[in-house]
């Protein structure tokens, strides 16, 4: 047995999500990854099945780990009861843990999303904030958007929230003391200790890049080159 | 106290019960036939042609009519309950009667799959979809509005098989030869039609059942697309929708059909499962009744006096069937000969 | 089609929805996007049809969308709804009803995975308990808002002031309901009506008058795909899929979309702008997107209260066409303003795509 393997294995959702797949396509017939990006779930899943170290090596460090979007669509419908976007998971997890996520470029994405992400998460409470959405990053989001953000307090005001108040009701603020329980959290699962993997395996190869980090941040988050759909 | 002209209940006159019935009559005993369809011939009578020699199923059925024509026979008969007595059996027929016999032949034989529980593939929802019994019907009927000059079709292997999510994980069979023979059929009927076989594994395992693949692709120009159907939509004109992956390119494939044809497995009898338990009979994991011995005594059961015969036991073909019901009529006599 | 296969399948997986006495937890992009969403689905349940819906204010995000961009790992995910559950624990209730759909999947998986390795329970309840003293019993209901409002549609279609019915030509609205992957797509029997033909919106979109029409792409993913949208880097992965469901549902000509995951409205509402920029193109009649609506905005659409109120305004698609087709009124000249009337600037428009 693969060390890999035996690592996985120790992932729940590794637990769920791999049983014995049979090559039968039926997550890649609908996977909305597969569609696009040049990503095949089953192939994954039987690369994993077959638990060689080197193979799964290539994979943790590979563009292939990070085309999914998690959408589960694949768990409906296998015939014998796997999950490839849960093997997905356990990749990347396991890809974040040993630092091997900044060996393709997909993988170099998750420092900008780790810090966005558990960032609001530890100083709002929220996983997406107003205070923190940035317009100009998002320009898909739409002049409505925009609109929104600019005049903040008096549009959520109208539309009845409670923006930034005290008590319950939408985007209000979420106490301290809270916000403190969810550090402690994070301190005490692992969380934290993730968080600080992923940046120093991320300074590291900012510096092998040569980048400064608030470059190499920016262009993690920015860059996406050639040849990752199927039709480049 | 021996009984010098034994009644053997044989459940179920398909081919399995008609055949065992013969033998047995042949041997001297007094089978009784309890069918609850009100015609013999079980599933066999719907078919059209079998593989592996296109032999129509008409044949093999009226043969078997004739030799057991002068055997007692309760159609549109059910049994409403079963006791193991010191010697024998009672049954308790719906039609009011009671039956004492000696020995019980089971002879239930499979139920199809209902194909309507994988809802992704849209049985019963999307107007083109049918089964491999639907049109297996309208090869003898030509009755089916849903079958209109087709200029694609497609066969979807593993229908209720090996598929744990429909709570079957055993392959049943007799589904591969049975696609690719309705595929030449369907390429016979309407030869510019492009048919398309969605198959995990192509499993071909009988006398000349290869002959059928080879002929499919060099005469018929059928496609095969080793990918397992994932999910069947409807266009706006009505026409199917089927996404697989052609796994040997690696790739997602969208297909779309004027009609489908979903192979649907077979699963035991629920009735039989009742039915043997109430003498004592056990059903094996794999749903269907558990014999004595897989290898050496499929055609018995663990307790004396019940024996079976057919696809009670598992997916089963036509001469299997009928090689298992003379066999069991066999044991049936070996059964009666020890203990006289 | 035939309509009574669907009635089947829906048949059997009715899922049980306790009819009161819910412990609210909300939605991180409901909040951000959608703010009055949230608002109505509390004054529809609570204040019109009178049930006990509670929030704590000491409630967080439950760290769903971290939890599938992978920046944390399960236990953290886990811990953090741990202290979700502590605090309804604390407040005396065991029904649990979020907002957001990636929630209901996440708290789901969760109580699954406890079910079936129930040493995992114990590790994060020993977690929860040294990072901040709390204890919890896990909840006896999940369920997530829009099965709420899909138990109580015969409710709100008693007290509806509009039909989903165009007016003039009195034909029921084509519905395209959308709903999110991780709803029903993991846990088929934990969705009302299985996964490929859950019955959550179409239940409430015909209670209410209108018809839901099936297409190819129907059960496709929106394509948010978490980090494939939140990385700048990414985001053809989300446009194309969104396309190509647009692509599949043009030719029948829905209405309006409703969907029932946060996430989902906002992505076949804004790419929708995105394409008409990109391609000129758009979805709906005379160069309008198709509007997108949320269940509660639809909910309240029907049941009378002020598109502005609702929060309509802050979608990018047009929804007056719409409007205009139930025949439910509305003041063009207050459509953004701001708290007490106050007249504020207004969103700039796009190029292609027809808003107001």
């Amino acid at each position: 047995m693969g060390r890999y393997f035996d690592e996985l294995s120790k992932d729940y959702r590794f637990k769920e999500g791999l049983k014995t797949c049979i090559n039968c396509g039926t997550c890649t017939a609908i996977c909305p990854a597969a569609e696009f990006y040049k990503y095949d779930p089953r192939k994954v899943v039987d690369t994993v099945q077959r638990k060689d170290d080197g193979e799964i090596e290539a994979l943790l460090k590979s563009e292939t780990i990070w085309y999914c979007g998690e959408c589960m669509s694949c768990v409906t419908r296998c015939p014998r009861g796997n999950g490839p976007g849960l093997v997905i998971m356990a990749l990347r997890n396991l890809s974040a843990r040993l630092g091997y996520f900044t060996a393709s470029e997909k993988g170099r994405q998750l420092w900008p999303l780790t810090k966005t992400l558990n960032n609001n998460i530890l100083h709002t409470g929220y996983c997406i904030h107003p205070s923190t959405f940035d317009c100009d990053e998002y320009p898909e989001s739409g002049p409505v958007t925009r609109w929104v953000m600019d005049n903040k307090e008096e549009v959520y005001g109208r539309l009845g929230a409670n923006y930034e108040g005290k008590g319950p009701g939408v985007l209000r603020h979420i106490p301290q003391q809270d916000l403190d329980e969810l550090q402690a959290i994070f301190d005490e699962t692992g969380g934290t200790e993730r968080m600080e993997a992923v940046e120093r395996a991320s300074r590291e190869k900012a510096a092998e890049l040569g980048m400064d980090f608030e470059e190499y941040t920016k262009y993690t988050y920015e860059h996406c080159s050639v040849g990752h759909f199927n039709d480049e | 106290m021996v009984n010098r002209n034994p009644v053997i209940a044989v459940i179920g006159a398909g081919i399995a019960g008609l055949e065992a019935a013969r033998q047995l009559a042949d041997l001297g005993y007094s089978p009784v036939l309890i069918e609850k369809e009100p015609a013999v011939g079980g599933h066999v009578a719907q078919w059209n042609r079998l593989f592996p020699d296109m032999t129509p199923a008409a044949e093999v059925i009226d043969a078997l009519k004739k030799q057991t024509a002068k055997i007692r026979t309760l159609l549109g008969t059910e049994i409403a309950s079963i006791n193991r007595l010191k010697d024998g059996f009672s049954l308790v027929l719906t039609d009011g009667t009671s039956l004492l016999c000696q020995a019980v032949l089971f002879a239930t034989g499979f139920q199809l799959f209902n194909a309507a529980k994988k809802e992704e593939y849209g049985y019963g929802i999307y107007d083109r979809v049918i089964t491999n019994r639907d049109l297996e019907a309208w090869f003898n009927t030509r009755k089916d509005k849903r079958i209109k000059q087709p200029e694609a079709v497609g066969f979807v292997h593993c229908v209720g098989s090996r598929d744990l999510k429909a709570g079957n994980t055993q392959c049943s069979k007799v589904c591969c030869i049975t696609a690719i023979k309705q595929a030449i059929e369907i390429k016979e009927e309407f030869p510019d039609a492009e048919v398309y076989c969605f198959y995990m594994d192509l499993r071909l395992f009988g006398k000349k059942y290869e002959d059928f693949y080879i002929k499919a692709q060099r005469d018929y120009g059928i496609h095969f697309i080793r990918g397992r159907v994932s999910e069947v939509g409807e266009a706006i004109d009505g026409r199917v929708v089927v996404k697989a992956e052609d796994t040997l390119n690696g790739k997602p494939v969208k297909v779309t059909l004027d009609l489908l044809v979903l192979m649907a497995g077979v699963v035991c009898n629920p009735d039989a499962q009742h039915y043997a338990r109430q003498v004592g009979v056990s059903v094996d994991d794999d749903g269907f009744l558990k014999s004595r011995d897989n290898i050496a005594a499929i055609t018995e059961s663990s307790r004396p006096g019940v024996f079976f015969a057919g696809a009670c036991t598992g997916a089963k073909t036509i001469p299997e069937t009928l090689a298992e019901a003379r066999s069991a009529a066999l044991n049936i006599h070996h059964y009666f000969n020890k203990r006289k | 089609m035939i309509y009574q296969g669907k009635q089947k399948i829906w048949a059997d997986y009715q899922k049980e929805i306790p009819d009161d006495h819910w412990f609210y937890v909300r939605s991180c992009i409901r909040q951000n996007f959608f703010p009055a969403s949230e608002k109505y689905f509390l004054a529809i349940c609570r204040d019109q049809l009178g049930r006990d819906i509670y929030e704590s204010e000491h409630h967080t995000t439950c760290a769903g969308i971290a939890y599938h961009c992978d920046t944390i790992p399960q236990e953290t995910a886990m811990t953090v709804v741990a202290r979700q559950f502590a605090l309804m624990t604390e407040a005396g209730y065991e029904n649990l009803v979020t907002s957001c759909i990636t929630s209901f999947g996440n708290y789901t998986e969760i109580l699954e995975t406890w079910r079936q390795f129930p040493e995992l329970e114990e590790k994060v309840r020993e977690h929860l308990w040294k990072a901040c003293r709390r204890e919890f019993k896990k909840p006896k209901y999940v369920a997530h808002a829009s099965d709420l409002m899909y138990k109580l549609r015969g409710e709100i279609a008693e007290r509806a002031h509009f039909q989903l019915v165009h007016r003039a030509t009195g034909e029921p609205l084509r519905i395209v309901e959308h709903i999110g992957c991780h709803y029903s797509k993991m846990f088929p029997h934990k969705g009302v009506g299985g996964a490929e033909y859950p019955c959550v919106l179409s239940g409430m979109a015909e209670s209410w008058g209108g018809r839901v029409i099936d297409y190819p792409e129907r059960r496709h993913c929106c394509g948010f795909g978490f980090r494939q949208y939140f990385v700048k880097a990414n985001r053809g992965y989300s446009l194309s899929n969104t396309h190509k469901k647009f692509e599949s549902m043009e030719p029948y000509r829905p209405d309006v979309i409703i969907t029932n995951c946060p996430g989902c409205p906002y992505f076949l509402d804004r790419w929708q702008y995105v394409i008409s920029e990109m391609e000129g193109k758009t979805y709906g009649q005379n160069g309008y997107g198709i509007p997108v609506l949320t269940y509660e905005e639809l909910a309240g659409l029907v049941l009378g209260v002020d598109p502005w109120d609702l929060g309509l305004q802050v979608h990018q698609v047009a929804v007056e066409p719409l409007l205009d087709k139930i025949g439910i009124p509305y003041d063009p000249a207050r459509k953004y303003l701001g708290m007490d009337e106050k007249k504020i600037m207004t969103p700039g428009l796009p190029t292609s795509l027809k808003c107001f």
